[in-house]
């Protein structure tokens, strides 16, 4: 007990220290170290979720690119079917067109054809009336003075008659 | 600064004012506001302040779950509070005037009059009331923690090994059967428990030395201290003191941490039950006790 009055041992100075430390181990306890690692485990949490949604958008950002590519191939390959079907399609549709040109120029040409004969054969049988009208006309010319009116009326007649048999008028 | 006790300054009433309470309330001033401008200024995004203190309580928070386990709850809050506050208590012996703003006070002794500084404030730590009071709150929380923990009986086993023995005993089903015919085998049965008895006496008592070792360490390595910068200071005045200035730091840093790790670690060791020793020690050779159990 000496020994201890000697280092300076005060029972009230000893009792004071106690219930100081204990304090201060409550209030900081409650004020410093509470807080600070709630908010500390806040941000690790925060973070590890940040971590994992960014693995998490990877995953899907891969599923997504192959998913794309996938697209991407299948749409390509549809186009060239539908290119290649396209013109296979053209193909058929120049050949018919073709054809069907070939037809109606036939056909265009195959009436204008008709149409030259028919007006040939028109103008023929006009020129031959007219021909007929021009050498009836100019047969009565020739007989005035050659033979008398009966003779004239009886030769015309007849002329008529046998340029009309010969469809000459 | 001669003597080991702390000087008085005033009394309030019956209560003495030394310069080591004097310090304890700037030390306790300071701690607490650091917590308040922590506590106040508390962001998500943080600033250099609170970044520097979460550096400190993460850093040791994670420096002790790494001892500690799944027992950090518990053992961190003390586990801190010793090391922060003998920190800088003893660091609080470095700043300039602790320990050299006083005054002069003259007493009467056998020799005569005596003229002796009195230092207005001097670290806590170099007065064995506060490291005492410090040691014995660490020995009582550890303790406490312990028989929380165990329950009772299992802390009691921990010091009294024939605490087994009675409850199988009280189980009836004893280990050792007396040989009551033989004289030796008599007195050796009747001289263990006695020995046990003693025995666990001497592990408590152990604990009682822990607590004397803890404070007495600090003690006497922050008393020595703040007497050899007062020695040099007195003799250099410049330049010379640093590298004692420096040693004190490191002795400062050390002792707070030497102080700290030992209360985690006795609160460590007094909580973990005979079962879990084994399971830690030998792993192998508990699974091979399971199998011939079975």
């Amino acid at each position: 007990m000496e020994v201890l009055q000697q280092l300076g041992f005060n029972p009230i100075l000893f009792v004071a220290q106690i219930i100081n430390f204990l304090i201060i181990l409550f209030i900081l306890k409650k004020i410093l170290y509470k807080p600070l690692l709630d908010l500390l485990k806040k941000r690790e949490d925060e973070i590890k979720k940040g971590l994992k949604d960014k693995e998490d958008a990877e995953v899907l950002l891969l599923k997504t690119q192959e998913k794309e590519t996938q697209i991407l191939k299948s749409a390509n390959e549809k186009a060239k079917k539908i290119l290649s079907d396209a013109n296979d399609e053209a193909i058929k549709i120049r050949i018919k067109a073709e054809e069907q040109a070939l037809r109606e120029s036939e056909k265009i040409l195959d009436q204008a054809r008709r149409t030259i004969e028919q007006e040939e054969k028109e103008a023929e049988e006009r020129l031959t009336r007219k021909i007929g009208a021009l050498s009836l006309s100019l047969l009565q010319k020739s007989l005035v003075g050659v033979f008398g009116e009966n003779e004239q009326n009886q030769i015309l007649k007849k002329a008529t008659k046998e340029l009309e048999r010969k469809r000459l008028l | 600064m001669a003597s080991f006790a702390p000087e008085v300054i005033f009394y309030i009433g019956r209560f003495p004012i030394t310069n080591t309470v004097i310090n304890t309330i700037l030390v306790d001033g300071f701690l607490l506001l650091v917590a308040f401008l922590t506590r106040r200024n508390l962001a998500q995004v943080p600033d250099k302040f609170q970044n520097f203190m979460e550096f400190i309580v993460g850093g040791l928070h994670d420096f002790a779950g790494s001892i500690a386990g799944s027992k950090i709850k518990v053992i961190f809050p003390f586990f801190i509070t010793f090391f922060i506050f003998i920190l800088v208590a003893n660091l609080s012996g470095l700043i300039p005037g602790v320990g050299t703003i006083g005054f002069y006070e003259t007493s009467i002794t056998a020799s005569g009059q005596e003229t002796h500084f009195v230092p207005l404030n001097r670290p806590l730590t170099s007065d064995i009331n506060a490291t005492f009071a410090l040691a014995i709150v660490s020995l009582v929380a550890t303790h406490a923690y312990a028989i929380k923990t165990l329950g009772l009986t299992d802390y009691l086993t921990k010091f009294f090994s024939f605490i087994p023995f009675l409850i199988s005993v009280a189980k009836g089903k004893p280990k050792n059967t007396i040989d009551y015919k033989d004289p030796l085998s008599l007195f050796i049965s009747l001289l263990t428990p006695l020995v046990l008895i003693f025995v666990g006496f001497l592990e408590l008592l152990s604990e009682l030395v822990k607590a004397i070792s803890l404070s007495f360490r600090l003690f006497g390595n922050i008393y020595a201290g703040e007497v050899v910068i007062y020695t040099v200071n007195d003799i250099f005045a410049f330049i010379f003191p640093i590298p004692f200035l420096i040693l004190e730091l490191i002795v400062g840093v050390i002792q707070a941490l030497v102080f700290a790790m030992l209360t985690m670690v006795f609160m460590i060791i007094l909580s973990t039950s005979h079962h879990e020793e084994s399971n830690v020690a030998d792993p192998e050779g508990s699974s091979t006790q399971r199998e011939v159990s079975h």
